[in-house]
């Protein structure tokens, strides 16, 4: 008990260091927060749509009946069927066209239910409250990105009476179950006149790993109901593909922001916890000298650095915690899953891992303190670092800078180490910072070059209220469509597109054809390789299609259309991801595809200044509501782009803030031990404003350099990113998605090298800049 | 021998007048000055003189502009620094007030040159002038050949006129010098109160602050003495 005495008093004495213990603790939360946060979306991003699955009791298979064929008897029977771990349902189901803020919003399904839970298919509610009754709807999905938000209302058309829906709330299901749920009475107001009845039955299935499963699965719910009962099917497996799609592009940057973070918390922890034990050298020696043991000594400074490492530890797993509240609501919506969560292993690790850290980095000098004699402690913690730095010093007082400058300047080289942690704690922070708005741009020229934004503002699809889902609009429909956007003084230009399958010797399965009506290089498809088609018999293609059909930009294929067979000559490869196959070129190259059946959308490009809202509702006006066809400026797509920029902006915002702490830390470490001289300079004359650029230019040269490592390596993971990225999307990518650093924007964004450096190196160089001289000579 | 009748309120030649100043660093505690008034008229060499803890290095930071007073008036040079903010203070120290240490406090990592730079440069100096400067009182100090050594390898003695060198760099109203010969041995110390009595010789205004009766006797006009903080009295030293 004495023993541990000695050491608690000696500790007691040391936590009066209470700036160096916050910043300690700072410093630990900050790290642990990162820490968490890194661990969690490394989890995320694993399996993510697995995990989101198994917690939400996802479907194996959804299954619609009409309730009309089968007794309530009949249907709750299945529950009981070979393979059926779990049912839910019935729930009354209707599809319908809607309406939002006047334009066209789309079919939707939608499904009655009470609560979002339930033994199947548990639909996580993301923002608002589930439906409490009649009027109300939640949306399938998250709230924002260019869909209507709380309280807005969704007009259902084609019925008898017209209902107004308000959305209260939004709601993911793991397997998109439903577009919408609207209270379970409210259904029947829904069912278009003359419709069947729909139902919705949710079941999850011992054996339902593969696609021969699920279908023998749906097999054996379908003969145990009346013929004629079921009427469609579902099956997660779609579900899951999509997903997985989605997220296995997101996985290269999440992982590379968190393999950033972490490394990042390790570095700034081990150099602020040896830098604390190496500070407190004198009172070692002083401590030694009064009778400590070496072995209480380790023992004192263990703790020294403990309690405000627990402290930070304890609140960083916190905050990790909170901060991973927003982030994996992004992430989760960027993988398609509905919520995902810190796993607990997360929370314990990452303050588990910075202990030990804490524990190793401190052991090193704490146990080498046990080790030196009572003198050679004091003779250590009070002899400034000798012989390093002073030719720096000297070149410095030869150039024209001002005083304060050139010593801020020629400082870092008296203290190497702690150099070289500011530099890589900067260097970290700045390649976050650039390769997080070189990634956005990346994800924004794709996203530009995916839904054609730029060039192709308005879309007529098939997309009308009363319209129904399988109706063929007729010739007389289309050409109204034309006539409607030739009228238009807006129209700068437009091509009608036709899709169907064809097929290609050496291309499994089908390969999706577009059609053009006219030229169709204004469009902009981005163009990897090669060059948009410009002559009759040629085609450029997808990246799908060449992985499959191993042929190159150059070669020729067959094409099948169905009604003839043409050989094309592949002039490009362009910018299309998705693993289906596919190919473009015009009407006239590939014959049989442009007649009513096919038509799938038109293309239109506006004249400059013309507003694209206006030009579609003259549009809509123009064709009136009975045309099949509708305006649009909605692009689909668009949304898993701005949610995976929201998420590389707050990942890089996260490191960026932990590196100026280590800036932050490692400045301060340095006043402190040079708070003698900042007395001296004080005495001589330096002026606060003075002190305050000196103490800043300490850390502006290692930025430099920090900026001149950064900014290629930020180019470098950008670009290796953005391909891994492609590659899990099934695409090769225009080189424009990756050439989005001019010199001129990647040396503006190598300032943040700078920017980082000196909004950490702030808060201590107006403390240096504060300090009373006489209290500064007095320090040692 | 002390002479009640030399503590004085000042005139109007006074370089340095000190009003009624006190200095707490608690707020319940003692204070280190309780109401010190005195005065150094241009050109004297006045010695303050008072046992450790007396409150004498705390007056003289306070003339220097290191510190600020809780009660009191502090004029230097014909101006009141006691109400100047910080870097209206930095600047007058630059250019009117010279300190010397008794640890020296030179910059390790600067060359002697350097050290001695540093003041003229903060005060706005040319470099051609300051290192002109700087050339002049190395060589008055006897120590040019010492130009591009570190202090670290020179002994205390030598490190001691870099010190007053860089003092006087900026020709200043008001040297201060507190114990410059504490870390001395005997004889070195000899050889620097001789320079500082040479400096005074020629006019130098010079506040000493010692605990050593000899020196303040042998190099000051004056001497004050402090004890727990209030002037106990003066007397008059060799070189009046």
């Amino acid at each position: 008990m004495r023993w541990f005495g000695a050491v608690r008093t000696a500790t007691g004495g040391m936590l009066r260091h209470k700036v160096q213990a916050v910043v300690l603790g700072m410093v630990l939360l900050v790290s642990t927060a990162s820490a968490t946060l890194g661990l969690a979306l490394l989890a995320a991003s694993n399996g993510p749509f697995q995990h989101a699955f198994s917690a939400q009791d996802g479907a194996h298979l959804s299954v619609t009946v009409n309730p009309a064929r089968a007794g309530a008897g009949s249907l709750a029977a299945t529950r009981s069927l070979h393979g059926v771990s779990a049912m839910a349902g019935p729930f009354g189901e209707a599809t319908v066209q809607t309406q939002w803020n006047a334009q066209p919003f789309g079919q939707l399904t939608l499904v009655g239910r009470s609560s979002p839970g339930g033994p199947v298919d548990d639909v996580v509610l993301s923002a608002g409250h589930w439906v409490t009754g009649p009027g109300q709807i939640v949306l399938n999905g998250l709230s924002g990105g260019g869909g209507p938000t709380l309280g807005n209302t969704v007009s259902v058309a084609g019925l008898a009476h017209p209902v107004t829906l308000t959305v209260v709330g939004f709601a993911s299901s793991i397997t998109n179950s439903a577009d919408g749920w609207v209270a379970p009475a409210e259904v029947s107001f829904l069912q278009a006149p003359g419709a069947p009845p729909s139902a919705q039955l949710l079941y999850r299935f011992t054996s339902a790993g593969t696609a021969s499963q699920v279908r023998a699965d749906l097999a054996e719910v379908t003969g145990a109901l009346p013929p004629g009962t079921v009427t469609g099917s579902g099956s997660w497996l779609a579900a899951e593909s999509q997903s997985d799609s989605n997220g296995a592009i997101m996985e290269p940057f999440v992982v590379a922001f968190a393999l950033i973070g972490l490394a990042m918390a390790v570095l700034i922890v081990a150099n602020v916890v040896s830098g604390a034990v190496a500070a407190g050298y004198y009172r070692i020696g002083v401590l030694k000298s009064i009778g400590l043991t070496p072995a209480q000594v380790v023992v004192a400074y263990l703790s020294r650095v403990g309690v405000p490492a627990l402290a930070g530890c304890g609140l960083g797993v916190v905050a990790g915690n909170l901060l991973a509240v927003p982030v994996l609501h992004q992430s989760a919506g960027a993988y398609g899953v509905g919520s995902q969560l810190v796993p607990l292993w997360a929370s314990v690790l990452a303050p588990a891992g910075m202990l030990v850290l804490t524990v190793l980095a401190a052991l090193g000098p704490a146990l080498r303190a046990g080790r030196l004699s009572a003198t050679q402690a004091i003779a250590a913690g009070r002899a400034p670092a000798s012989g390093r730095g002073y030719g720096a010093y000297r070149l410095a007082s030869r150039l024209r800078l001002p005083r304060p400058v050139g010593m801020g300047l020629a400082a870092p080289f008296a203290r190497p180490a702690r150099t070289l942690v500011s530099l890589a704690a900067i260097a970290f922070g700045a390649t976050a910072v650039i390769f997080a708005f070189g990634l956005s741009a990346s994800l924004g020229r794709a996203a530009g070059i995916q839904t054609l934004s730029a060039t192709v503002p308005v879309q007529i699809q098939q997309n009308s209220p009363g319209g129904g889902p399988n109706q063929v609009p007729t010739a007389a429909q289309d050409a109204a469509v034309t006539a409607a956007l030739r009228a238009q003084p807006g129209t700068a230009r437009f091509s009608e597109v036709f899709e169907n399958q064809v097929k290609v010797p050496g291309v499994t399965g089908s390969v999706n054809a577009w059609a053009f009506s006219d030229d169709a290089s204004w469009v902009g498809y981005g163009v990897i390789t090669g060059h948009w088609y410009d002559a009759p018999g040629q085609v450029d293609v997808n990246t799908a299609f060449l992985t499959a059909s191993g042929l190159s930009v150059g070669d020729t294929a067959t094409v099948d259309t169905g009604t003839a067979q043409v050989t094309v000559h592949i002039v490009g490869e362009v910018f299309h991801p998705s693993s289906d196959p596919t190919l473009y070129g015009s009407a006239g190259t590939l014959p049989g595809l442009a007649v009513a059946a096919n038509v799938d959308e038109w293309d239109v490009g506006l004249r400059p200044g013309v507003n694209a809202a206006g030009y579609v509702q003259a549009v809509n006006g123009e064709l009136g509501s009975g045309s099949p066809w509708a305006a649009t400026t909605q692009h689909d797509g668009g949304q898993f782009y701005s949610i995976a920029i929201g998420l590389v902006g707050l990942l890089a915002l996260m490191v960026a803030v932990a590196a100026g702490l280590g800036v932050l830390n490692t400045v301060l470490m340095t006043t402190r031990d040079r708070v003698h001289d900042l007395g001296i300079f004080k005495a001589l004359g330096m002026r606060p404003g003075q002190i305050l650029t000196m103490v800043v230019c300490w850390v502006a040269g290692p930025a430099v350099v920090a900026a001149a490592i950064a900014a290629p390596v930020a180019v470098a993971l950008n670009t290796a990113t953005v391909h891994a990225m492609a590659g899990t999307a099934h695409t090769g990518i225009p080189a424009s998605i990756t050439q989005v650093f001019p010199p001129s924007r990647l040396a503006l964004l190598s300032l943040a090298a700078l920017a980082i450096a000196v909004i950490g190196a702030l808060a201590p160089a107006s403390w240096a800049a504060r300090a009373r001289p006489a209290v500064a000579l007095r320090t040692e | 021998m002390i002479d009640h009748s030399v503590i004085d309120h000042g005139a109007p030649g006074d370089v340095i007048r000190v009003d009624g100043v006190t200095k707490a660093y608690q707020s319940d505690g003692l204070p280190a000055l309780a109401g010190v008034s005195m005065s150094v008229a241009a050109g004297e060499v006045v010695a303050v003189m008072g046992p450790s803890g007396s409150g004498k290095s705390t007056l003289l930071n306070l003339i220097a502009g290191l510190d600020r007073p809780t009660a009191g008036t502090v004029t230097v040079a014909g101006r009141r620094i006691d109400s100047l903010g910080e870097s209206a203070l930095a600047r007058f120290r630059a250019r009117h007030v010279g300190i010397i240490f008794q640890f020296f406090n030179l910059l390790d990592d600067l060359t002697v040159e350097d050290n001695v730079l540093l003041p003229a440069q903060l005060a706005g100096a040319s470099r051609r002038q300051a290192r002109a400067r700087a050339g002049e009182l190395l060589e008055q100090m006897g120590i040019e050949s010492f130009r591009d050594t570190y202090p670290a390898r020179m002994s205390g003695g030598q490190r001691q006129r870099v010190a007053i060198a860089r003092a006087l760099v900026n020709q200043p109203e008001v040297l201060l010098a507190d114990e410059p010969t504490g870390a001395l041995d005997t004889a070195t110390g000899q050889e620097i109160g001789r320079l500082l009595r040479s400096l005074a010789t020629a006019g130098q205004t010079l506040v000493l602050v010692t605990h050593d009766p000899e020196m303040a006797e042998r190099y000051a006009a004056r001497v004050v003495h402090i004890v727990d903080g209030r002037l106990a009295g003066a007397g008059v030293g060799a070189l009046r």
